[in-house]
């Protein structure tokens, strides 16, 4: 089903699906356990095309538009395998821009020529997003962090914002990648990028401001990167699909193109009523929410359903091709690796929902 | 949840909403079955002294013309309060249809029994030998002279021992290729000698719908909507606005509740893994809400939603399954009672909706025929 959107809001589908049309499996593949698994030069593209401060207020320099438009570019990028992290800059962006004067990395992050990146995950199924064991420390006027964070996207990053348990509750920060006492280690991911664990010790921080009239500014980045994520993830579960019913109108099998058989056609119609499902819930909570007061249930909702969504659609993606789709050398894999770093990333699909259970107060 | 009112819309909204708490009868209130008419058609009769019947006719054909988000609103205030579902093979198939292909006389004659409430239609679509593939029907309906003569049967006709008409794709060209273009639609008297009509008893435990028999039946040649053999398209021509109907997430809300209810009374609310479906179902709900919502700012853009419409049937019908099977989990051995459970925290009836809902998926072609729709006409799958 098509979304209406605006001419403004088509333009803006149009410039990201070109650009994600420049990247595909192929620059994926090459990104493969590099250094660096992206180009810092295309990252400062998407800068300049306005898309990392697309959620920034215009009196900071941003694009001031809301989440449809960061979930139409975000559709595409999953769409092309992007591999640089636009929505990770974008919402980090939208962070930095609360205060009531900007933050110093805030134009650099905006134009692309610096990283930075939620670091907010501390255990593998996010129970803690909202209870940091991280400790912020208030000492001779100023801010030293010491804990651990886990399964940060710190490739390239020149700073992180951190949740921390601080004075009054939990607070994001801002640490710098080569502050005193910041250390990290990597690990390879399915898809050949790479996941860091944080280690700071006394580092030297300073807080990111909520915004007025929102919650938590902690609270915030959680429900922008969940709508994040998920945007990258319905790109990826819909180009994953169109590839598989090319395939099943050309593959041939007993004298006949595989799509015509009924068991495969029904697998396809359930891949569909996935990736519209999934849509439909994106698009709706964009369009009614407000970038920086999204409704918590609802973020919660939508990664739970994208992420299993997704796992579901790659899953039979790869069943529908039979063994060339076991191949390293036949893309569909890298869709079904793509979601697999996605969905776990945040919360996976069961994280979500334990989280959801609270929030819609499903409990005795 | 996603749709925000105009403000004519939540006026409208509340005034639906304190007429209803004032004048829908406690009786009639939160049922899990359709009540038989006797006790459903006063109330019929009432929203139609109202004006509210039919909200989604045009005036001029006594409707009360309105905007689709205002049939909406009406829809869920409707389901908030518990109101019964009235029969809507009138309302909802043949009114419409008559509108967009009757005749002047078809529609003098038969759309205002429907908006006061004095005549019950049933729709003839199915037979014992043509289901799914329901171009295969053999009710054939001769012309001699100035009447068709019709021969054959129906089945699973809902509330047909109940109705005094019926609409009915009956085959006038028997050897036209394909099938579909030897179909027409005719309005059939029901109360015409060479009738029977009879109840079938469902696994609900209700009679909600019949089988009816035609022995030569004379229908009389006006009866015929639209050209001769061109009843398939008209058949068709409503599918897609039923199909939304069906799917409103009010239903999955309503069940969502009953679980709620029901996990807390029996304890199994507090058991983790119950508490891990329940949320998954009810992500499902609010999914569904969000794709009937992006239906309707299509349908409101465009004239319809097209074969798309069979991905909200199938996903809508399949979610009340699940919720269905949940209820009866959190139920336990209450599971197979016959009557409402009462509980701590209310009355709770656990099997009659499970059971009504095993027709979900059938009724209006079944998810199978749905998915045989969405693969070709939507993802374009060769035959």
């Amino acid at each position: 089903m098509e979304l209406h959107l605006s001419s403004e809001q088509t333009l803006l589908r149009e410039a990201a699906a070109k650009f994600a049309a420049a990247a595909g499996p192929k620059v994926a593949r090459g990104f493969r356990r590099r250094d660096i698994s992206f180009a810092p030069e295309k990252l400062r593209q998407a800068g300049d095309l306005g898309w990392l401060g697309i959620l920034v207020p215009s009196s900071a320099g941003g694009l001031s538009l809301g989440l449809t438009e960061l979930a139409l570019v975000l559709e595409q990028a999953g769409r092309g395998l992007v591999c640089e992290p636009i929505g990770l800059a974008a919402i980090s962006a939208a962070a930095l821009a609360q205060g009531h004067t900007p933050h110093p990395m805030l134009e650099r992050t905006m134009n692309g020529a610096a990283l930075v990146v939620p670091a907010l995950q501390e255990d593998a199924h996010c129970n803690d997003l909202a209870e940091p064991r991280m400790r912020a420390a208030d000492a001779d006027g100023s801010i030293r962090l010491t804990g651990t964070k886990s399964f940060v996207c710190a490739d390239g990053a020149d700073g992180f914002l951190i949740s921390a348990y601080g004075r009054d509750g939990p607070a994001l920060f801002y640490v710098d990648r080569h502050a005193q006492g910041c250390e990290l280690s990597a690990t390879q991911t399915v898809d050949g990028r790479k996941l860091s664990t944080l280690r700071l010790k006394d580092a030297p921080a300073d807080v990111v401001p909520s915004r007025q009239s929102s919650r938590n500014a902690v609270e915030a980045l959680t429900d922008l990167a969940l709508i994040a994520l998920s945007a990258e993830l319905l790109g990826v579960m819909e180009k994953a699909q169109e590839i598989t019913l090319d395939y099943l109108r050309i593959r041939k099998q007993f004298g006949k193109p595989i799509g015509s058989f009924q068991a495969l056609q029904h697998k396809a119609v359930d891949i569909y009523i996935r990736t519209q499902t999934t849509r439909s819930l994106l698009y709706q909570v964009a369009a009614n929410n407000d970038p920086y007061r999204i409704d918590p249930a609802l973020a919660v909702a939508v990664k739970a359903k994208a992420s299993e969504d997704a796992l579901f659609v790659t899953e039979a993606c790869i069943q529908l091709h039979g063994a060339i789709g076991f191949t390293d050398e036949h893309d569909i894999g890298l869709y079904l690796k793509r979601a697999m770093l996605l969905s776990s990333l945040f919360g996976n699909a069961a994280a979500q929902r334990r989280r959801y259970v609270n929030l819609a107060d499903l409990t005795v | 949840m996603f749709r925000h009112d105009s403000p004519d819309e939540a006026a409208f909204r509340a005034e639906v909403r304190t007429w209803l708490a004032a004048n829908l009868p406690a009786a009639l209130r939160g049922r899990t079955n359709r009540p038989p008419p006797a006790e459903l058609m006063p109330w019929y009769r009432m929203l139609s002294r109202k004006g509210w019947i039919a909200p989604h006719w045009p005036k001029q054909h006594g409707g009360m013309g309105a905007t689709l988000n205002q049939q909406i609103v009406m829809t869920e205030e409707l389901a908030q309060v518990g109101a019964p579902q009235l029969p809507a093979q009138g309302l909802n198939h043949i009114g419409p249809i008559l509108i967009e292909f009757g005749t002047a006389a078809q529609k003098a004659r038969h759309l205002p029994p429907i908006i006061e409430g004095s005549v019950i239609w049933a729709q003839g679509y199915s037979e014992p030998g043509a289901g799914s593939d329901l171009a295969s029907l053999a009710t054939r309906a001769t012309l001699e002279g100035d009447h068709f003569i019709v021969h054959g049967q129906k089945i699973w006709t809902t509330w047909g021992h109940h109705s005094d008409w019926m609409f009915a794709l009956v085959r006038t060209a028997p050897q036209a290729q394909p099938r579909q273009a030897g179909i027409s639609f005719l309005l059939l008297d029901l109360h015409s000698p060479g009738i029977t009509i009879r109840p079938i008893k469902t696994i609900a435990g209700d009679d909600e719908f019949s089988e009816v028999f035609f022995d030569n039946v004379m229908v009389p040649a006006e009866n015929l909507v639209g050209k001769l053999n061109d009843g398939w398209r008209i058949a068709n021509a409503l599918l897609g606005h039923e199909r939304l109907g069906t799917s409103n997430p009010q239903f999955a809300l309503m069940a969502l509740e009953r679980i709620k209810t029901m996990a807390r009374a029996s304890g199994v609310m507090a058991d983790p893994t119950f508490q891990d479906r329940l949320a998954a179902a009810s992500i499902n709900v609010i999914a569904l809400a969000a794709l009937f919502s992006h239906a309707v700012e299509l349908t409101n853009r465009q004239h319809g939603l097209g074969p798309d419409s069979s991905i909200i049937k199938i996903f809508g019908s399949e979610l009340l399954q699940a919720l269905d099977e949940l209820l009866i989990e959190a139920a336990g051995s209450h599971a197979a009672a016959e009557q409402p459970i009462a509980t701590d925290f209310g009355v709770v009836d656990v099997s009659t909706p499970f059971l009504q809902v095993r027709r979900a998926t059938i009724y209006g072609g079944s998810s199978e025929i749905q998915r045989n729709i969405v693969a070709r006409r939507v993802l374009n799958l060769p035959n």
